[in-house]
């Protein structure tokens, strides 16, 4: 398997959910830990009644310059070689934290059980099984998609509203931006 | 490198150290392998969080359901589930769920009472519910029964029509049941069929389904989207659906009524409706001198003083309605959204608007859902006469007779009927799946709920709800059942879904359809006997029903196939209405109704309360799209990302009271008080506060949801069904979110 990024159409999502259960169930995290590995963020803008909201699905970027990777003082987190997804070896982690606090995305999250760091791991198990991973699975708009990262990252903007600047890190996700069709 | 799944947990530290955790309670139950297995299965199924009940599949490793995803050629979930369905291993796994059955030892119930349980087997729980039911009957009659449960499934209805039940409540009156009423006089039949992904204008009055997640709606307002549809939302509150709007438009809480009569009268006064839908199919022609008349009386600047919306945009926007079709104006499943004593008139109103548009059962319009015809037990084994239904009904519905004739509600006046009309009238209760939560004021009803002598209630979570029990039974989750689930949301031809069981019963569960066998063998058995004798077997039954609905040979072949649909073009509708009088044609005036206690038209009529020196906010309720109603706070994922609910309010009304974020307020209504913490949000007007509904659960039993949140129905003051008579509220909408109040910081 090559590389892969995400694509995600924040117009389609309708706040379900259900990447973030999916994301529970197939990897087996407990609840009440503070692990939300893929999460959705809504965030409104503007004074009432000139409000909006904007849905925003986030996880782990497996950013090809990974600041988590850099700044881990065990070398935990490693690139994986046949995907350059970004993971975390749960023997090496001693949960410093440092990861969470360089990452400009909120990926890596601190397990109060295992006093461990832990993050999405692009559902790399799902994906030799020729599978999608289980958010993208379940997504019912097609909010959140992903595909080969040579494709992906030709098909829409770096950045979106509230997204941290990617220059630095360079995170392995665009966005599409085109606003729906109006025909009159 | 091949990674198996085991390995890979364990590098990320997710699953095998985690799993039994999950399982908790039923880890000794499935006793899991000492190593999972690498063979995995697939089962089809249906969910069964909500209505529509998406297909979904699960898969399987040791016997233990792992993952729950959406079934690809599934018309409800085209392939996928929302959060609620995607999470539904928490439910069927839930270490809380009600395991075998139980009997009260402590005699005083309340929701802080500790019921003191003690197991007991379902032979004694069943002997014993006989026994009271048939005591009840002998000394007070039939109208001394009070179930409260849905007229489903078949054989439950069965086992109620046989018992002559009279007080069967359920809770329509707050979600679809005017639209029920509405319907059937206007239209002809159910419309819950929105053929959204071709229509052209999209009006939606306070219709918030796309924050409701379920995704066949959704998902055909976004397909409309991406045509190049245009949608509008009227809406206090800027809400997911909002987002998904071309315009969005803010009203004055309960005055959508005001703009859509006002569109009525613009649409006609200006002669654009559909001229050939509305000459050929409709009473129009026969009615036109009192439908013109009528509403004159409603125009754009009318509306304006009362729903805030300008003038020119109602009557812009009604011509943009009627001329840049096709047109629909969603209504079924309005919920909490636009649930005030207006909406019985709302609903005919919207109706009539459809109506003008030309697209009753039209492309791009609301049309009528094409369906399999599944037999019920009675088609298969016809029964004897049922006994006449003699009595009151304990929830006065018999004053509205048009909800009478739809056979729903009305939970609204429950509480006011077992307290005030009829106390003491009601001697045995049988609930079976709905909690007290879901009531105006569940605060009266745990009162009226200890009037009774003796009550039984069938559930999957030790609900507050059971803690007012005298015996608990525990019933099998939508994962663990056999069943033939019809399509008929999108039903433009049609589908059937096998819900099959993933997974055994748990622990001692059984289906409410069994109880109704067990229960019917002790009280009436001439009632569950097939033509040779034998009693009724509901596996054998789904067998017949299934050959019936040329779904398969049996049951088995069905599954089999997952998925069976008929495909035939879809023709439109050319005869609607068939009661007496209608001639088939749709309704806009329905003469029926008059001597039903209704108006022919709908006229202009308030919400219950406006905003006074007292309470000078609007209150509004709401459901999150991350739960249904009140059934899901216990699920462990949906828990953590929604565990309690907050008094939203914008930050204009907690400066002028001094209130900031996360800060506890009292909220006062004429029926109570709550507290809880205060959230600020630009998405609400300054004159409303907002509360989520589903929280407040009082059962500790519930280890994840107990204890957490507030009751948004506290604030709702019961109404009673003179109310509703006097406000012109035939169709019994239940004022759910029809509520004044003050707040105040702590």
């Amino acid at each position: 398997m090559g590389t892969y990024g995400w694509l995600i159409d924040e117009k389609l999502c309708i706040e379900c959910r259900a990447c973030e259960s999916a994301c529970k169930t197939w990897n087996q995290l407990e609840t009440g830990v503070g692990v939300r590995w893929r999460q959705v963020r809504v965030r409104e803008m503007g004074v009432y009644p000139q409000v909006r909201q904007q849905a925003l699905t986030g996880s782990c970027h497996h950013c090809e310059n990974a600041w988590c990777m850099k700044v881990c003082p065990v070398k935990a987190i490693w690139r994986r070689a046949e995907d350059g997804t970004v993971q975390i070896d749960q023997d090496k982690c001693v949960g410093c934290q440092q990861c969470a606090m360089f990452c400009p995305y909120g990926a890596p999250q601190f397990n109060v059980r295992t006093r461990k760091m832990s993050k999405c791991t692009f559902c790399v198990d799902r994906q030799e099984q020729g599978l999608d991973p289980a958010c993208v699975t379940l997504c019912p708009t097609g909010a959140l998609q992903y595909g080969p990262w040579e494709e992906i990252q030709n098909k829409g903007s770096e950045t979106t509203e509230n997204f941290a600047p990617p220059r630095q890190t360079r995170p392995r996700v665009r966005f599409i931006k085109e606003a729906f069709p109006v025909s009159r | 490198m091949a990674l198996t799944r085991r390995d890979w947990l364990k590098t990320t530290g997710a699953g095998v150290a985690a799993a039994p955790a999950a399982l908790g309670a039923f880890e000794q139950y499935f006793q899991p392998a000492a190593a999972p297995s690498a063979a995995v299965t697939k089962a089809i199924s249906c969910c069964g969080i909500c209505s529509p009940a998406c297909g979904l599949q699960a898969t399987i490793q040791d016997g233990v359901v792992r993952f729950i995803e959406g079934l690809p050629g599934d018309a409800h979930g085209l392939g996928h589930l929302c959060g609620k369905g995607a999470a539904s291993v928490n439910y069927l796994y839930d270490p809380d769920r009600l395991k075998y059955p139980m009997k009260r030892t402590n005699p005083r119930k309340g929701f802080n009472e500790d019921p003191g349980w003690v197991r007991i087997s379902w032979t004694e729980a069943l002997d014993e519910i006989a026994f009271r039911m048939k005591q009840t009957i002998d000394n007070y009659g039939r109208e001394a029964l009070l179930f409260v449960t849905l007229p489903s499934p078949d054989l439950w209805l069965r086992f109620m029509n046989a018992m002559g039940v009279v007080s069967r409540i359920d809770h329509r009156d707050e979600c679809f049941q005017t639209d029920m009423v509405i319907q059937r006089y206007t239209t002809g039949g159910k419309t819950w069929c929105n053929d959204f992904e071709n229509s052209k204008y999209i009006l939606l009055f306070g219709w918030d389904i796309v924050a409701k997640a379920k995704i066949i709606y959704a998902n055909g307002i976004v397909e409309a989207r991406k045509k190049g549809a245009k949608i509008v939302h009227f809406s206090p509150n800027y809400t997911a659906t909002s987002r998904f709007a071309n315009e969005w438009i803010p009203v004055k809480p309960g005055s959508d009524l005001a703009i859509a009569l006002a569109m009525i009268q613009v649409i006609i006064s200006e002669n654009i409706y559909n001229k050939e839908f509305v000459d050929n199919y409709t009473n129009f022609g026969r009615y036109e001198s009192e439908i013109r008349a009528h509403f004159a009386q409603y125009t754009p600047e009318w509306a304006e003083t009362i729903s805030g919306v300008k003038a020119a945009d109602i009557r812009r926007i009604a011509r943009e309605f009627a001329t840049n079709g096709p047109a629909i104006a969603p209504a079924h499943k309005k919920t909490l959204c636009a649930n005030y004593m207006n909406g019985t008139q709302l609903v005919h109103a919207i109706s009539i608007l459809n109506i003008l548009a030309g697209t009753i059962d039209r492309p791009g319009g609301r049309y009528f859902p094409r369906t399999h015809s599944i037999p019920g037990v009675d088609a298969v084994y016809p029964p004897p006469a049922y006994p006449a239904k003699s009595g009151r009904r304990v929830d006065g519905r018999d004053k509205l007779p048009l909800v009478n004739e739809v056979d729903a509600g009305l939970f609204s006046t429950l509480a006011d009927g077992m307290l005030n009309k009829y106390p003491g009238m009601i001697k045995f209760a049988f609930w079976n799946a709905y909690t007290i939560l879901a009531f105006p004021n569940p605060k009266t009803m745990e009162e009226a709920m200890k009037t009774v002598d003796f009550t039984v209630v069938m559930d999957f979570i030790p609900t507050d709800t059971v803690n007012m029990a005298d015996i608990v039974l525990p019933s099998a989750m939508y994962l663990e059942v056999n069943d033939a689930v019809a399509r008929d949301y999108n039903a433009k031809y049609p589908q059937t879904v096998a819900r099959t069981a993933v997974s055994a019963p748990a622990f001692e569960t059984r289906s409410i359809g069994w109880v109704a066998i067990e229960l019917g063998k002790r009280l009436c058995p001439d009632y569950f006997k097939t033509p040779d004798g034998s009693w009724i077997n509901p596996a054998t039954l789904l067998d017949e029903k299934v050959k019936r609905a040329g779904l398969g040979e049996n049951f088995a072949d069905f599954r089999a196939k997952g998925i069976v649909e008929t495909k035939q073009p879809f023709t439109p509708r050319t005869s609607f209405v068939t009661v007496s009088g209608a001639e088939g044609k749709c309704q806009i005036y329905v003469p029926q109704f008059p001597a039903r206690g209704a108006d022919p038209l709908p006229k202009w009529v308030p919400k219950r309360e406006e905003p006074n020196e007292h309470y000078p906010y609007y209150y509004m309720t709401f459901i999150p799209a991350i739960h249904k109603r009140n059934t899901t706070q216990n699920m462990a994922i949906l828990n953590e990302i929604m565990p309690t609910n907050h008094a939203i309010i914008n930050p204009a009304m907690a400066k002028k009271h001094g209130i900031s974020e996360g800060q506890n307020v009292l909220v006062r209504s004429r029926a109570g008080q709550i507290e809880l913490p205060a959230h600020l949000s630009e998405t609400v007007p300054p004159d409303v506060v907002m509360v989520a509904h589903g929280f407040g659960h009082a059962s500790r039993a519930l280890s994840k949801a107990g204890g957490k949140g507030v009751r948004d129905g506290d604030l709702i003051a019961n109404p009673s069904i003179d109310d509703f008579v006097k406000a012109g509220n035939f169709g019994g909408s239940s004022c759910i979110m029809d509520a004044v109040c003050s707040i105040e910081p702590l």
